[in-house]
């Protein structure tokens, strides 16, 4: 509760507050903490949410941020499965295969009095996002597609005059449009894309169509769908599958986010095992065994935590430079000093009961013995929280990637990669749909790790802080 | 005898593998990098010494000065800040909420994410036309509004307090109870005032640089400012939970024994709540310090979005001075630099150490 007055200010013939009214300001209390509370867990959890809601955009960077929109839509993935059905036979990730025959629907409106026109209907040689991907398309929808009117119809309906509220009647005309692989191409390939471009006089508006345009040029005129067939996840994760397609080697036509991945994961897997095994060790003897130079080893350890790694970079740069092992990750699962992951494993074999190793040493068991047969299967809460952050660690490592792994494009590790994807695509006027789908498919490993063994984790990050 | 000499070898063994990692990759690289500090070297040339010059070069070099100021003003505002705010947040929600399950999982997002990634979502939140932008412009489009709402929720409250204290006494002017009831009175009149026509909303077409601009804000680039928010934002989560278990191992008798003695809130706060959370406030002003002296991820990946002086940390001038982008390397440069960084780091966790155990032992 807030501070009360003095008594000085107490007039005497006031009464005190009856309970019934402070059980009141107590209620009042905790809605304010809760209101707090909720609005500090919608800041942290709505910045997410809004960037990943971004990530699945045409432009994330649109103005104003419409929070409903064909990726959120139920209505348009159904109408994207079936456009992907229909093209390729895939409802999920769609394309354009021999055989297809799509119907597209569209529907314009105009004021009564102007003649709707029959819009020009066109398959654009569009080349798809920026950069890389372009160089690497070899098949065009435009050279396999043809477009057809199968039919259209009129009908009319009411629209409310925004300014004078008046009701008026708008006619509208819907024109169905069959988009087929030509008959002449039967041994065509699958297409990943059929793009589409309607043109129309800017006096009739598109009011309805399965799918929205992806853009809108000069003025209205122009309409342009980057793909008619996408598929129910083509449409939703359209970003996410550019970035795996569109980050590739232009020789080998290889992913390269793929490639990072895998490099990120390798070498993850490889300082998880290597960090166990040193940290499991050193723990255990900084903590059991009694050796001249005990002390130094551990007052090194607690140094090494403070000192940044740009200290010691240039150094180990070399050390791998002169054992050419730049540029593979052997050099980046070594480097990393576990000062950490011992100090933890210390921490947990001191409070380690010592009579069961004693009682086994007592039977001739010599101390290599122990450690693998006794202490190594009672530690793996420890090992485990252990594995965990040595993992996190590396694949978030972003410093030592930089440094030891330079080149080819497809060595980096992921971290990296987004750098390099930052540079291509986040400028004022980038592709931030790529960018940000690749940030967030990086976080995938992670999350789930941390999703899976969510109550180790918190634990060891009180004990990290507390020491 | 000899169980302590087994102990003794096997113990050099146990830590061999930790030994050597540590020996070659911490300490030779420490004597490797004071060396290189004395000389001249590129990287493929012999180094050749030269004495005190790349410390002298330093101090005129203007990049640096700017590094320098800018890594200590960085790390200045966002360890007080982060500390201060975890802080606050973990006193208010410590008896109202207790976090777990999914909310716990929210909290600790933006500490298991990598750098990289969450500058990218902050790099995009902060784009000249981004979302920030945005939230600046409705602020601005609807500062009628919300001047209103905090003007009509001061009288309201001012209006009830002082109707119930001519009957009752002991009413705060802050009330929790008036308060909740003032703002939804002032959220009221302002429905009513907007359904009525009377507010306007300012439209405007708001282009903010937050991250590509030289300007400054007090001492430090807008740029970093911006860098700063996002340390803070990915930080203070994680903070409030270390501080709110903190908070939750402090048994309530204490504070009850000294409610009884007529502590007030404040007193009880000073003299329960700030000694007993005592460790864990150095644990996480230790971690603060080390991490913001060391910023180099976010500065990376910011890159050519933002001009260097607006960006350069000390941690990133050493690496920009080891590998320059079409440049050759000037390693004796990056060493002293580095050296400086590393002797800031420890001046400044064991004067904050010493200060600590002192207050500690008071």
């Amino acid at each position: 509760m807030m501070a009360r007055l003095t008594a000085a200010e107490a007039v005497p013939s006031r009464r005190r507050l009856p309970a019934s009214a402070l059980r009141r300001r107590q209620l009042a209390v905790s809605a304010w903490l809760y209101l707090t509370f909720l609005a500090v867990a919608t800041i942290l959890a709505g910045t997410f949410v809004l960037a990943f809601m971004a990530s699945l955009k045409v432009d994330p960077l649109e103005r104003p941020f419409r929070l409903y929109f064909d990726q959120l839509n139920p209505a348009a993935w159904i109408a994207a499965a079936r456009l992907g059905q229909e093209g390729a036979g895939d409802a999920l990730w769609g394309g354009f295969s021999p055989g297809a025959k799509v119907d597209f629907s569209v529907t314009y409106a105009a004021p009564v009095g102007t003649t709707i026109v029959e819009p020009n209907a066109e398959i654009p040689r569009r080349r798809p996002g920026s950069g890389i991907a372009a160089a690497l398309m070899r098949d065009y929808a435009a050279d396999y597609a043809s477009i057809a009117l199968k039919s259209s119809s009129s009908a009319v309906m009411q629209v409310r005059d925004e300014e004078t509220g008046v009701w008026e009647e708008w006619q509208t005309r819907t024109f169905v449009y069959e988009i087929t692989y030509r008959t002449d191409r039967r041994n065509g390939p699958w297409i990943e894309r059929t793009p589409l471009n309607l043109t129309a006089p800017p006096s009739q508006t598109l009011i309805d169509s399965p799918i929205s345009p992806s853009r809108s040029e000069r003025r209205g005129r122009l309409l342009s769908w980057d793909n008619i067939t996408p598929g129910a996840l083509g449409l939703i994760f359209n970003n996410y599958r550019r970035v795996i397609k569109e980050t590739a080697d232009l020789q080998t036509g290889k992913s390269l986010f793929g490639s990072w991945l895998v490099n990120s994961l390798a070498i993850a897997i490889g300082r998880l095992v290597l960090t166990l095994v040193v940290a499991s060790l050193a723990g255990y003897a900084l903590a059991r065994l009694d050796f001249r130079g005990s002390r130094l080893l551990f007052a090194a350890l607690l140094f090494s935590m403070t000192i940044p790694a740009q200290v010691t970079f240039v150094s180990n740069y070399l050390i791998f430079r002169d054992l050419s092992l730049l540029n593979t990750p052997w050099s980046v699962i070594v480097v990393f000093v576990a000062s950490a992951n011992v100090l933890l494993m210390k921490q947990f074999f001191e409070g380690f009961p010592r009579e069961i190793e004693e009682a086994a040493i007592v039977d001739g068991a010599n101390r290599f013995q122990v450690f693998l047969k006794i202490v190594v299967p009672n530690a793996k809460p420890a090992l485990l929280v252990n594995a965990i952050l040595a993992f996190q660690g590396a694949w978030n490592d972003f410093f030592w990637p930089l440094v030891l792994i330079t080149s080819p494009p497809e060595a980096l590790t992921v971290q990296v990669g987004l750098l390099s994807l930052r540079r291509s695509y986040g400028g004022a006027q980038g592709d931030w749909g790529l960018v940000l789908a690749g940030a967030f498919i990086s976080i995938v490993p992670v999350v789930i790790l941390f999703v899976l063994f969510q109550r180790h984790i918190v634990s060891t990050q009180v004990t990290k802080g507390i020491t | 005898m000899s169980r302590v000499s087994s102990d003794e070898r096997s113990g050099w063994l146990f830590v061999l593998p930790f030994t050597i990692s540590m020996t070659l990759f911490f300490v030779y690289a420490i004597v490797r990098t004071a060396y290189y500090s004395f000389t001249e070297y590129d990287l493929f040339t012999a180094p050749s010494f030269v004495g005190l010059s790349n410390y002298t070069t330093l101090v005129s070099d203007e990049l640096f000065l700017i590094a320098l100021r800018n890594t200590i003003g960085f790390s200045l505002i966002v360890t007080t800040v982060q500390t201060v705010l975890a802080l606050a947040l973990a006193v208010l929600v410590n008896h109202a909420v207790r976090v777990r399950g999914l909310v716990r999982t929210v909290f600790y997002l933006p500490s298991i994410m990598s750098s990289a990634a969450m500058t990218l979502i902050f790099l995009w939140l902060f784009q000249r036309d981004g979302f920030m932008t945005a939230i600046v412009s409705t602020v601005l489009a609807y500062r009628r509004h919300m001047l209103l709402f905090f003007v009509g929720m001061a009288a309201l409250q001012g209006a009830l307090v002082l109707n119930a204290r001519r009957s009752y006494e002991g009413v705060s002017i802050f009330d929790p109870f008036f308060l909740l009831a003032a703002a939804f009175g002032a959220l009221a009149l302002i429905v009513a005032c907007a359904l009525a026509g009377l507010l306007p909303v300012f439209d405007n077409d708001l282009l903010i640089s937050w991250l590509n601009t030289q300007r400054h804000f007090l001492f430090m680039p807008v740029t970093l400012w911006s860098v700063a928010l996002m340390n803070i934002f990915t930080t203070v989560p994680t903070l409030m939970l270390l501080f709110l278990a903190g908070l939750q191992s402090i048994p309530s008798a204490l504070y009850d024994a000294a409610e009884i003695d007529g502590a007030n809130a404040f007193q009880r706060f000073r003299h329960i709540t700030v000694p007993a959370l005592r460790p864990v406030t150095f644990a996480v002003v230790t971690m603060g310090v080390i991490g913001t002296l060391q910023m180099f991820d976010q500065v990376a990946i910011l890159g050519d979005a933002a001009p260097l002086a607006s960006r350069v940390t000390l941690a990133y001038y050493v690496y920009e001075s080891a590998f320059p982008a079409g440049a050759s390397s000037r390693i004796g440069m990056a060493s002293a630099a580095a050296l400086v960084l590393g002797i800031l780091t420890i001046a400044v966790v064991y004067a904050q150490k010493s200060v600590g155990v002192k207050e500690r032992a008071e």
